[in-house]
């Protein structure tokens, strides 16, 4: 579960504040839609929440051990972040020199999962995906919505306590994000991971258990 | 009579060489030269071999300690015609050896060439290669014979003090070695040698004390009659007298000439002819490196009286290598019987047959 | 981890095969260069030593003369001999003798004492005799002589030094001698009767008794020799071997360090851009939890993925080149040192794994600044837009000309400083620092080179691209500090060549004045030439006879020549190049000697001082006259007038004659019995001017192949990092296609940036290689070799070199425009 608590962060360039005292929870299996309009902040709450930003005050507790992201060092931040944190972004990202099973591999590479076990847990969630077989290939040779089912099974590989999900649907065509979307809501019950998904559509948001929005006042 | 020397000299010259050798002028040795001292302890580089030759029994600090310090000169007949200083026409060898009850023998070697790190004196006894040296010191009341050596094993420097005169071998230093009569030599002894000074040993000196024995002998005789081999004595006698001995052996081990000498402690000398002086072997001992039988013990009979040789060390054999390889048996031996005392008991040509 | 690295470091080699495998290469050449030099020099002082060591054995302690036409009186060497810490002195008088025209050594030794220190000079006779025909007077020979005559054992010879003649026969071979060796060993004795000198050897080789501490004897005995004598440690000996061509073995090796340094611009460029190129990649990663430090570790990962083989491949190319060079050419690099012999390559395995772990820290080093831009970036604006934020945080434009000024004062600061431990390594710190100003120097050149172009009236394309140049010169940065590094290098090179060759060529016209020279190869010349030319029908108007010998006036250095000349006491500049003031001989009798500039240098003397000259067995007081120019003595000459030498006391036994033939008479004919019969070699003038020449052509044959290696690394340099640059700017390429560019205009505009930052790189490097130049000619020249020149830039050959290497550039930006018109464009445009 994720516990965020009176968080506070300034706007990098202009110097004023973008959110103070922010404060909210997603329980384990909970899916929150986070929605806001463009520069309110909502990017930068999430890379504060995953440690890529340091937040100037405030508290954020990722699963049972409760560690504060705001208190660590870089090197601890991404510990954390490999283990407990599931990414899935709007280009994707996957890795364009590295085959799909590698791609999806390099979570569990980076949790020290020993690697005679990788094998089974990426043919089995790729089967969940719906890619099976897709694993010797490499990702100049998928579609976007392929891409960013191979990026959700990287997210879920490691079976993170924590999802985050900046825009997963943005670049796909309807079609294909209602799948994409529905397989990875889907994905994340089934793992009762927490889960945050930044984004602009009404149709995500609605498909999530709740909708925080993010204002310049707070969340609402 | 140690005639080592030979042997070296031989070996030292290949075929074209003892033909040139051949041809060179050494003078003969004949009865009534004369011989004069100091002059006589000096050099004589005309002939072809000469040797210096100190053996001792030492009582301090070891009982029964043998030592020997010699050295040789040989005209070997080459390079006589350069003008060079260098040349080696006189060429000299020394050897010293040391004998420790209970131990085993040790010895050092040194050869150079006159001029060339070796030097001898013509008008006195003074011979020396580097710092290794003998000579003769009058200075003082007395004259006195200097030993100087040194090895990584053992250095000692000897001052030999005389309590006899000079013993004159055969007839007034004319002395036969064969029947023909040019087997012969200038052979000269002084036994019953005084010993002190120091000698220095597995890294302590000791002061010394003992009786040696010093020969001086030049010929240019080669070994003839078919010799092979020779067994020679020197011996210190305890009642103050000397006893000198020898054989010349052919291959089947027979006597082809003896001859002994003794000074009894009044000073009378008397001569023994061949048929006087018989060796019989009592005792071998196999050299486990060269495989050689040597007879250790020996009965010699002189005259009507006869002595037992027992050795101080059964393995006194000795393996010189510089600048051949040349092997005899030579050590300090108790003697007893109708003679008692010690001294050295060399014999060579047993290790297989001598090269020529 | 590792598994993730090792795909990283897989995926890197695969998506850039080139750019990986020239910086592979570039790493094996430097390192091959580098570990060939080794090997060869390594081999080939080895072998000298080793030849050294089989004629002088083993000893203790050497004594010989320090004139070497002296020797060692017998007396010393008896005296020596009955010191009780001697064990043995081994005496040898060795000389130069020939057979036919063939000159050898002929060492004359001792047997009974030769055993004990120079086992390896004994001979064997045929006979079976162990040695008893060398005290008749027989000789033995090498192998390699016996081969080389062409004499079989038990033949006769007849050896001749000057007049003197010696007929004997080879009674055997000398076993222990190696392949290499010519030599001839026969009795002290019968060598000094036929060849002298009498009373005297030329050497004592001393065995001390055990126990004896070596250091401490020579110290109490060389007090007690007389004037002309030298007691010296067999050390001595062997530093003098390595000490004296030191100073050239580490010159190659600076070179060869410097191809290894191109090697490390081309890492440093490969993994800047790479890393420039996987920004987003390795963010990803940073988000997904790839720890900063692991970050920083992957670029050095794979940095060593690339140094390490490069590396490895570098020994073994480096092996194969010394073994390769040694059997074709030798052990001689060029420096004239060591002999022409074929001396065996022995690879050690610590000096192996030494390049090998060179070549490593040579692409570690240049993957520091790249990972640690790696490690350093912001992930989350990475992720998103990528590299270009780095190039502003390279923050080059903050600094301005202040670093490079300070830094060049700092470079002629130290060009200034003497020499440390004989070595000119102040000079060679200059020099590095020097290339450093070039590369600093660079972004700065390049902004206001580029701002001005971008602000012409040009086409669009080539304007946008100039302008983003400017505007980001990190990148221009890189490209260009492998050209400057590389041409400074070359053009220094060229500068100090040019120099040194035109400061040869005018003294050769200074020390050959006459238009004939006779010499003899180290042997007196025959007293019937030299009575004959005396005679009024001898076909000469002038004859000048001189004679060499060596003095040795300090045991550390190697000896110094010593040339006695018929030369005018009043006027030396007639036959000698002066350099500096001439001063007039004290009016008595007093020797006046003049001094190379070798010699000056090395023992620190002028002209106006006194020398203490260790001649004819004394100590001899000499008045500098004057410094002379010498390039074929490194060591240090002195010249003396035969009047003096006589004066002195010494016998002058010309080696070498200078002749002025008259007109329309035929010299050559007249000399030719002469010639024929004593093995003497006939040259005019010309032939030996150009024959010196064709030497010092050879002996930096070596430094023209590193050379070309710099620049060859250097422009593959360009190339990679024009086409990486091309890569990352691709979306901004796309752009401008899709706005209507046309793909040539794009490849025009690839190509003139290549070409301008070639020229930034050129004219830098060339203003660096001006400087560096001058250092080599001014500094390192006269602080190593001791040779001083006036510099000579030869214009000519520097332009030709700078603008075939801008076409190089313009070539190697073509290959970078065929890739930026190749890009996808719809594609690029599609992922932004």
């Amino acid at each position: 579960m994720l516990t965020v608590s009176g968080l506070a962060k300034r706007h990098a360039k202009a110097d004023r504040p973008l959110f103070s005292d922010l404060g909210f929870s997603v329980a384990n299996g909970e899916i929150v839609a986070l929605v806001g309009e463009s520069g309110v902040g909502k990017s930068t709450l999430l890379n504060c929440i995953a440690g890529l930003e340091t937040a100037d005050r405030g508290s954020i507790h990722i699963g049972p051990r409760a560690l504060d992201i705001v208190r660590l060092d870089e090197a601890t931040r991404a510990a954390l972040r490999a283990r407990s944190i599931g990414f899935v972004f709007q280009a994707f990202h996957v890795l364009p020199t590295l085959t799909v099973a590698q791609n999806i591999a390099v979570p569990l590479l980076l949790c020290d999962v020993p690697v005679g076990e990788h094998g089974p847990r990426i043919r089995a969630l790729l089967a969940r995906v719906g890619l099976t077989g897709f694993g010797d290939r490499w990702p100049a040779s998928l579609s976007g919505g392929e891409l960013q089912r191979v990026a959700i099974a990287r997210a879920l590989v490691h079976q993170p306590l924590l999802i985050l999900a900046d825009e997963p649907t943005g670049n796909l065509d309807p079609r294909t994000a209602d799948e994409v979307l529905a397989l990875l809501l889907e994905r994340v019950r089934e793992q009762q991971a927490s889960a945050l998904i930044v984004t602009h559509s009404r149709h995500v948001a609605r498909s999530c258990d709740r909708t925080l929005t993010l204002t310049p006042e707070g969340l609402r | 009579m140690r005639r080592r020397t030979f042997l070296l000299a031989s070996l030292l010259l290949s075929t074209p060489v003892r033909a040139a050798a051949a041809s060179v002028a050494y003078p003969p040795v004949r009865p009534g030269a004369g011989l004069v001292f100091p002059r006589d302890h000096g050099a004589h580089p005309a002939f072809r071999n000469e040797w210096w030759y100190v053996t001792g029994a030492l009582d301090t600090p070891i009982a029964d300690t043998g030592f020997q310090l010699t050295f040789f000169r040989s005209r070997p007949g080459t390079a006589e015609d350069l003008r060079s200083p260098l040349a080696a026409s006189q060429i000299l060898f020394a050897h010293a050896a040391l004998t420790i009850p209970g131990d085993r023998l040790r010895h050092a070697e040194r050869a150079a060439r006159a001029n060339l790190g070796a030097s001898f004196s013509s008008a006195d006894c003074d011979v020396s290669i580097g710092a290794w040296r003998i000579f003769r010191q009058a200075d003082g009341p007395g004259e006195l014979l200097r030993l100087q050596m040194q090895s990584p094993q053992f250095s000692y420097d000897f001052t030999l003090t005389p309590s006899q005169p000079l013993l004159l071998q055969g007839d007034g230093g004319y002395s036969r070695k064969g029947h023909s009569a040019q087997l012969a030599s200038y052979y000269v002894s002084w036994p019953q040698l005084v010993v002190s000074g120091s000698l220095l040993h597995d890294g302590h000196r000791h002061p010394v004390g003992g009786r040696a024995w010093f020969d001086h002998e030049w010929s240019t005789a080669l070994l003839g009659d078919g010799a092979v081999g020779w067994d020679w004595l020197g011996i210190n006698l305890a009642d103050g007298g000397a006893l000198m001995a020898f054989r010349m052996r052919d291959a089947e081990g027979r006597t082809l000439f003896a001859h002994a000498a003794w000074r009894d402690n009044a000073g009378h000398l008397r001569q023994f002819d061949p048929a006087s002086v018989e060796f019989a072997p009592l005792r071998h001992w196999t050299s486990p490196r060269s495989g050689a039988l040597y007879p250790v013990e020996i009965e010699v009979r002189i005259g009507d009286r006869s002595l037992r040789t027992r050795p101080l060390l059964d393995d006194q054999e000795l393996v010189t290598s510089q600048p051949l390889s040349v092997v005899y048996w030579e050590g300090l031996v108790r003697v007893e019987g109708g003679f008692r005392g010690r001294g050295y008991l060399e014999m060579t040509g047993y290790a297989g047959k001598l090269q020529w | 981890m590792t598994t993730l690295a090792c795909w990283l470091i897989r995926a890197q080699f695969r998506s850039r095969r080139a750019a990986t495998l020239l910086s592979m290469l570039a790493i094996a050449l430097g390192v091959a260069l580098g570990y060939a030099i080794h090997l060869i020099n390594d081999a080939a002082l080895a072998d000298f030593s080793r030849a050294m060591r089989a004629v002088q054995g083993d000893p203790d302690a050497l004594i010989a003369g320090r004139d070497s036409s002296g020797g060692v009186p017998l007396a010393s060497i008896n005296e020596i001999a009955s010191d009780p810490a001697v064990l043995v002195v081994a005496p040898v008088i060795e000389t130069r003798v020939r057979v036919g025209s063939t000159p050898l050594r002929l060492i004359g030794i001792d047997v009974f004492s030769a055993a004990a220190v120079m086992p390896g000079l004994l001979p064997r006779s045929a006979a079976g005799g162990a040695g008893g025909d060398i005290l008749a007077g027989a000789v033995y020979a090498s192998p390699a002589l016996l081969d080389k005559l062409s004499l079989p054992i038990g033949a006769t010879l007849t050896l001749m030094r000057g007049d003197q003649q010696w007929s004997t026969r080879i009674a055997g071979d000398l076993p222990a001698t190696d392949q290499n060796d010519l030599l001839l060993v026969a009795d002290i004795a019968w060598v000094q009767e036929h060849f002298g000198p009498t009373d005297a050897v030329s050497e004592g080789r001393i065995r001390l008794a055990p126990g004896i501490d070596a250091a401490t004897w020579r110290a109490t005995t060389a007090q007690l020799l007389p004037d002309g004598l030298l007691l010296r440690a067999p050390e001595d000996d062997s530093a003098r071997a390595a000490n004296f061509s030191r100073a050239y073995r580490v010159n190659l090796n600076v070179l060869a360090l410097v191809a290894l340094l191109t090697g490390a611009f081309l890492v440093f460029a490969t993994q800047l851009t790479a890393v420039a190129q996987r920004s987003t990649q390795f963010a990803l990663l940073g988000v997904l939890g790839l720890s900063p430090s692991l970050r920083l570790l992957q670029i050095l990962c794979e940095a060593l993925a690339i140094g390490a083989p490069g590396a490895l491949f570098g020994v073994s190319l480096g092996y194969m080149l010394a073994l390769a060079f040694t059997q074709l050419v030798g052990g001689d690099l060029g420096g004239g040192y060591f002999s022409s012999s074929t001396p065996a390559i022995v690879p050690r395995i610590a000096p192996a794994l030494a390049f090998f772990a060179l070549g490593c820290a040579a692409s570690l080093a240049g993957a520091i600044y790249p990972a640690f831009l790696n490690r350093s970036q912001p992930l989350a604006q990475a992720l998103q837009a990528g590299f270009a934020q780095i190039v502003e945080a390279g923050g080059v434009r903050r600094r301005g000309w202040l670093p490079p000024v300070l830094l060049a004062l700092t470079a002629f600061v130290l060009s200034r400083l003497p020499p440390w431990y004989e070595l000119p390594l102040a000079a060679y710190a200059a020099i590095a620092l020097l290339l450093v100003v070039g590369i600093t120097s660079a972004p700065l050149l390049t902004r206001n080179l580029f701002a001005w172009c971008a602000g012409r009236r040009l086409p669009a394309a080539q304007q946008i691209a100039l302008q983003n140049v400017a505007q980001a010169p990190l990148m221009a940065q890189v490209a260009a500090s492998g050209l400057i590094v590389s041409f400074a290098l070359t053009a220094s090179m060229v500068i100090m060549v040019s120099s040194f060759r035109t400061a040869v060529d005018h003294w050769l016209d200074q020390v050959l004045p006459a238009p004939l020279y006779l010499r003899s190869k180290a042997t007196p010349l025959p007293q019937s030439l030299l009575d004959a030319l005396m005679q009024a029908d001898a076909p000469f108007a002038r004859v000048e006879r001189t004679a060499h010998t060596s003095l040795t006036l300090d045991p550390q250095h190697p000896a110094v020549a010593l040339i006695v000349r018929e030369i005018e006491r009043g006027n030396p500049a007639a036959r000698l190049p002066i350099t500096g003031p001439l001063l007039a001989p004290p009016a008595d009798r007093t020797p006046v000697v003049w001094i190379s500039e070798p010699l000056r240098e090395i023992y620190r003397i002028e002209a106006g001082q006194w020398l203490r000259l260790p001649l004819l067995g004394r100590t001899v007081e000499g008045f500098i006259g004057g410094v002379w120019r010498d390039y074929s003595r490194q060591f240090g000459a002195l010249v003396i007038s035969s009047d003096d030498y006589r004066q002195l006391g010494g016998d002058f036994h010309p080696t070498d004659l200078a002749l002025w033939p008259l007109p329309g008479r035929d010299a050559a004919a007249w000399l030719a019995p002469y010639v024929a019969s004593h093995g003497l070699e006939l040259a005019d003038a010309g032939d030996i001017r150009r024959s010196s020449l064709s030497i010092f052509d050879k002996s930096f044959a070596v430094t023209y192949a590193l050379e070309a290696a710099a620049m060859l690394i250097g422009l593959f340099g360009l190339a990679v990092t024009l086409a990486a640059g091309v890569r990352l700017r691709a979306r901004e390429l796309a752009m401008l296609g899709a706005l209507g560019f046309s793909r040539r205009m794009l490849s025009h505009a690839v190509m003139l940036e290549g070409a301008l930052i070639a020229v930034v790189g050129l004219a830098i490097g060339l203003a660096c290689g001006i400087a560096i130049g001058a250092i080599l000619t001014h500094v390192v020249n006269p602080q190593a070799f001791h040779w001083r020149m006036p510099l000579q830039i030869p214009w000519a050959a520097v332009v030709c070199s700078a603008l075939s290497t801008l076409g190089a550039a313009v070539v190697a930006s073509h290959y970078a425009a065929r890739r930026a018109t190749r890009l996808p464009l719809a594609r690029i445009l599609a992922s932004a």
